[in-house]
């Protein structure tokens, strides 16, 4: 063992530099996957240690309806004292709200909140002057709002609001409130509940959401949850303890963590691939000493055990160099992104996660070193004596296919441990190989063009080409290296654009750019009117019900076993469904017939496609609706597929007329307002002025936050793709640093046959302008193959080739390697030859 | 004692086979110096190579101190020449990335010996090279590389040293230096030595010579001699 530590520490002495690149390659890959699981631990950690706070109660009890007299009696005789500390009501509902004052002009939507002390239980509302919320703000139709709220309506502390049909004075800007954060449809507005009840918002047809919020005895919450649950069964009401939002929360981050772990492992396996081509050079490059220390009386074991010591050694310095990445990426995070992440997050590095991120260096260096490292097994000393060149038995080598195979496997085992799956692990494996080899075979298949055209005239290309073919070539290594990189960045980039040119295409398309919700019935003429004077066309308001599917084929949804739970996520939430006569032209019927347009008696459904299967459901199925606690059975005679993307209203369950017509109702009408953005505020303050109770959504808010969300996922995988890139660059310089000896010999050569620096340079710049151009090629071929694939079979969406995206690519790929190469080789031209020729 | 029995050597040649030793029988008393010379391609390095174990004979046995090392395994091979045989290069083989002391170490560490160091240091200093023992083999002339080669070469104090024209790339000053240095202490370690050079002054300096040609021994001035060509006789007439 003493040999073996001896003589690695001192080969590493002489080595370090050219191996310099493995340790980058492990430390950038440990690194990105330490950085990421120590964020979203202590992520996870500041959050789910917040639970209480975001759900501001021990348990809630939530419901989209009216509390009934019936529910309020049940929740009153479990929920007492002393098991219940405290105990508090909410309701919320998204809104419109416009200046009070008839001059002013604006109109926006916004998430409304009526709250009551003592809101609330855990956390603590304030203020953005940093002052602790009171009360007495809310006193006599007082409003707390989001400061987005007076930017965008360029409103005034004192100014007054009119929110439905009440005016309310602002006094007060919010700062924080417990368990804010997520996606909204407008700013936070705080108002008193009674003043919310009294303003007509929670009439029949809002949308409004009501809470209990209970603070109870330590220890009671699930029991006290269990006995509400069994009590509302049937009532279609929520209840939720703080412990299963931590559970749930929990749950999702440590799923994204496992899923962003292995877009870290792309890269140290990206890295593991250029360790073992460094590997391979290195033990070529050390077959003499090799040589010699089996002469000297080395036993091939305790050679292996020299180079393996070397590549622990590494392995280990470069998990560090990660940890060492990761800590300066969790202070980078700290600096700049602190302001939208939680206030009690930590930013140190998780032992869990170094610990992780040290095996995992470690394992990568070994599992991608064995193949090369068993070549030391068939170095003769006889080499010495006489220049010849000993090769393996390949195919037939049985210890190289076992420790092929136990690599393969142990690889297995570790995205399996980072994915968390073995099947994960196995999809994640597979993908990564079918596209390496993808990438591969594209590879060899152009340099194998390339090779054709070396017969041209021009020296230096002709030698360019010539080197890419020079014995011991990495150029297959560096083409699938740097390729993967380009092929994620460009794929990234042209999905996005598709993506957005998609959406650009459906504004364009005539189809609505607003939509009005919560009209009531007795509105319809007047709106109609109103939206007729204001853009010139009639606009068709369709009749909405909303209903909750109370039993399938007389299966009670309640039911708390087997399918039925299951299919909850599916069927349980309310839909809003409607009737008409007729299909609309972006609908085609897949199954069944559809009705006469002649109105029945008789209750009849057609579902869209998406539904079917669910519970069951089919063709012949019967479906109970509760409709604000009347329940209708209907049979599904029709199953119907929809163009979603040619809709201006779509609706999952739609009735034949007949039945729904004397049910509570709402109207819903999708329209082509105004575009501009002083037109639409002056539209929608007309419709509040006149109706205050109708919500109005413009489509190009949305857009815009869909904008944000798409770039910003983006971003982020262009981010990871930009880290592979960095890993295919890595080794390209390595294997340029690896190969270094055999070009400054070939340079002194030329040199000395009259070759002058000019060529040398032409020569350097053509072969890695060749190499760059056929990665760039290489990933955007890949790429072109995955955005058609995913925009087509997952996103739904036409593909188109975005040729500048391409060439973009390419060039920017072919750029990068020509500097990067031609800057790490340039030393080569510059040598002395008679120095270089008498050392060999 | 060195012992070949029927020794042979071939190897294929594109769709031929070349035969570099035809069947060899070789005795070498502990303790002899032998020179083997002969032109080039006559099969001195391959016989060389043969008796270290570097390489397996095609057929025959070879006997080091009594024991048959044909059809040892190669880490046996290795066990074997780092106790029992030394060997210098013609072109010195240091291990580039290690000082001059260090390679004289290596064999040494590959053998677990406790005293290492102390004998490193003594080999370099009987080599005269204890002012060099931290440059580098790039930082050592040629003379001085092939000394670090002898001080390794009797690192573990072998009872055989096989020498492949250890002067070969020397100039004549530093190769009669190197090899005065090989004799002296071959003969104070009391060695098997056996040489292979072309330089027949050199050669004529060893207790016996013989003379390869074609892979065939034309002569052996330690047997009685066989049939005599003109040419061996030349051989001949240039021992003292």
């Amino acid at each position: 063992m003493r040999f073996i530590f001896q003589m690695a520490r001192r080969e590493i002495r002489s080595a370090w530099r050219r191996l310099l690149f493995f340790f980058l390659c492990i430390g950038i890959g440990v690194g990105s996957i330490v950085a990421l699981r120590s964020t979203i631990q202590n992520l996870n950690i500041a959050v789910a240690g917040e639970a209480r706070q975001l759900l501001t109660a021990d348990v809630q009890i939530d419901t989209g309806r009216p509390w009934s007299a019936d529910t309020i009696r049940t929740i009153d005789r479990i929920a007492r004292p002393p098991r219940v500390e405290a105990r508090v009501e909410t309701v919320e509902a998204a809104t419109m709200v416009r200046p009070a004052e008839a001059a002013h002009e604006g109109a926006m939507m916004i998430e409304l909140k009526g709250i009551e002390p003592p809101f609330p239980l855990f956390g603590a509302l304030t203020l953005a002057s940093g002052d602790r919320f009171d009360y007495s703000l809310l006193a006599d139709d007082g409003a707390v709002v989001a400061p987005l709220l007076l930017e965008r309506l360029r409103l005034n502390m004192g100014d007054r609001i009119k929110i439905g049909e009440r005016v309310f004075t602002i006094r007060g800007t919010l700062g924080s409130e417990p368990g804010g954060g997520g996606f909204r449809l407008g700013p936070r507005v705080f108002i008193e509940r009674a003043a919310l009840e009294r303003a007509g918002l929670t009439e029949f047809g809002s949308r409004a959401r009501r809470r209990i919020l209970l603070r109870v005895q330590a220890g009671a919450a699930e029991s006290l949850a269990r006995e509400l649950r069994a009590a509302l069964k049937n009532s279609f009401v929520n209840v939720r303890t703080y412990k299963d939002s931590q559970e749930s929360l929990s749950e999702q981050f440590s799923r994204a963590e496992n899923y962003l772990s292995l877009a870290g492992l792309v890269v140290l396996v990206l890295g593991g691939i250029g360790i073992a081509s460094v590997t391979r050079v290195f033990i070529e490059q050390k077959k003499k000493t090799i040589a010699i220390l089996k002469c000297l009386g080395g036993t091939g074991r305790r050679i292996t055990g020299v180079y393996l010591a070397q590549i622990i050694a590494l392995g280990l310095a470069g998990s560090v160099l990660g940890i060492a990445l990761a800590k300066l990426a969790l202070l980078v995070t700290e600096k700049y992104f602190s302001a939208s992440l939680p206030p009690a997050m930590t930013y140190a590095l998780q032992p869990g996660a170094v610990a992780q991120g040290i095996g995992l260096g470690l394992l990568i260096s070994v599992l991608f070193s064995a193949l090369p490292l068993l070549r030391i097994r068939h170095i003769k000393p006889n080499m010495l004596l006489r220049d010849e060149t000993s090769e393996g038995r390949g195919w037939t080598d049985i210890l190289r296919w076992a420790t092929g195979g136990l690599a393969l496997l142990g690889l297995l085992l570790l995205v399996s441990w980072q994915a968390g799956s073995l099947r994960v692990g196995f999809f994640f494996l597979a993908g990564l190989a079918i596209t390496a080899g993808g990438l591969y075979l594209a590879a060899r298949l152009l340099i194998f063009i390339v090779r054709r055209a070396r017969h041209i005239s021009s020296f230096p290309l002709r030698q360019a080409i010539n080197n890419l073919y020079r014995p011991g070539n990495q150029t297959t290594v560096i083409v699938m290296g740097v390729g993967l990189g380009a092929f994620l960045v460009i794929a990234v980039q042209t999905l996005q654009s598709n993506l957005i040119r998609e959406f650009d295409r459906t504004r364009g398309g005539g189809l609505p750019n607003m939509f009005l919700i919560d009209i009531q019935p007795d509105q319809e003429a007047g709106v109609k009117e109103l939206i007729e004077k204001a853009t010139g066309e009639r606009p068709v308001l369709v009749p909405t019900v909303r209903a909750r599917i109370a039993a399938v084929n007389g299966r009670e949804m309640g039911a708390d076993q087997g399918e039925m739970r299951r299919e909850r996520g599916r069927l349980g939430r309310e839909f809003v469904v409607t009737y008409r006569p007729h299909l609309e032209s972006n609908e085609t019927i897949i199954a069944g017939q559809f009705w006469d347009p002649t109105p029945s008696s008789e209750a009849e459904v057609s579902i869209e496609e998406g539904l079917r299967g669910a519970a069951g459901l089919d063709l012949g199925s019967t479906i109970t609706f509760d409709i604000l606690g009347r329940r209708l059975t209907a049979r599904v005679t029709s199953i119907r597929r929809v163009d979603w993307r040619n809709s201006r209203t779509g609706f999952m369950i739609l009735f034949r007329p007949g039945v729904l017509e004397s049910a509570p109702q709402t109207l819903i009408g999708a329209i082509n307002g105004p575009t501009g953005a002083l037109e639409k505020s002056r539209f929608q303050r007309a419709l509040l002025d006149q109706y205050p109770n109708i919500s109005v959504i413009d489509v190009e808010e949305i857009v815009r936050v869909f904008e944000k969300i798409v770039n910003n996922v983006t971003l982020a995988v262009s981010f990871i793709g930009g880290f592979v890139f960095l890993s295919g660059a890595l080794i390209l310089i390595g294997s340029i640093a690896m190969t270094k000896f055999q070009r400054i010999y070939e340079a002194a050569i030329l040199k000395t046959l009259g070759a002058r620096r000019k060529v040398l340079l032409a020569i350097l710049f053509a072969e890695y302008g060749l190499l760059g151009t056929a990665a760039g090629l290489v990933g955007s071929m890949a790429a072109a193959g995955l955005s058609y694939a995913v925009a087509r079979f997952v996103l739904n969406i036409p593909w188109s080739l975005t040729p500048a995206h391409y060439l973009a690519g390419i060039a920017a790929t072919a750029l990068l390697v020509t500097a990067v190469g031609a800057l790490s080789s340039l030393d080569v031209i510059s040598r002395k030859p008679l120095a270089v020729l008498r050392s060999q | 004692m060195i012992e070949l029995s029927k020794v042979s050597k071939i190897v294929p040649s594109g769709s031929e086979s070349l035969t570099i030793l035809h069947a060899l029988d070789l005795t070498i008393p502990a303790g002899q110096f032998v020179s083997v010379v002969g032109p080039s391609g006559s099969g001195k390095s391959t016989l060389l190579g043969l008796i270290a174990g570097l390489d397996a004979p095609t057929a025959g046995e070879i006997r080091i101190d009594g024991q048959t090392i044909t059809g040892m395994d190669e880490d046996r091979l290795a066990a074997l020449r780092g106790a029992k045989i030394g060997f210098v290069f013609q072109s010195f083989h240091l291990i580039p990335s290690l000082t001059a002391l260090e390679n004289v170490l290596i064999p040494m560490e590959i053998a677990n010996r406790p005293d290492a160091s102390v004998r490193a240091r003594r080999l370099l200093d009987d080599v005269d090279l204890s002012a060099r023992a931290h440059h580098y083999p790039s930082q050592l002339s040629g003379g001085e590389r092939q000394r670090v080669a002898i001080a390794r070469a009797f690192a573990n104090a072998p009872s055989i040293l096989l020498a492949d024209e250890p002067t070969g790339n020397l100039d004549s000053r530093n190769g009669r230096h190197v090899f005065d240095l090989m004799v002296a202490m071959n003969r104070k370690h009391g060695t098997t030595l056996v040489l292979v050079t072309h330089d027949h002054e050199l050669a004529s300096r060893a207790d016996r010579l013989i003379a390869l040609k074609d892979g065939r021994v034309i002569s052996d001035s330690g047997q009685a001699p066989q049939q005599m060509s003109a040419e061996e006789t030349a051989v001949g007439a240039a021992r003292p």
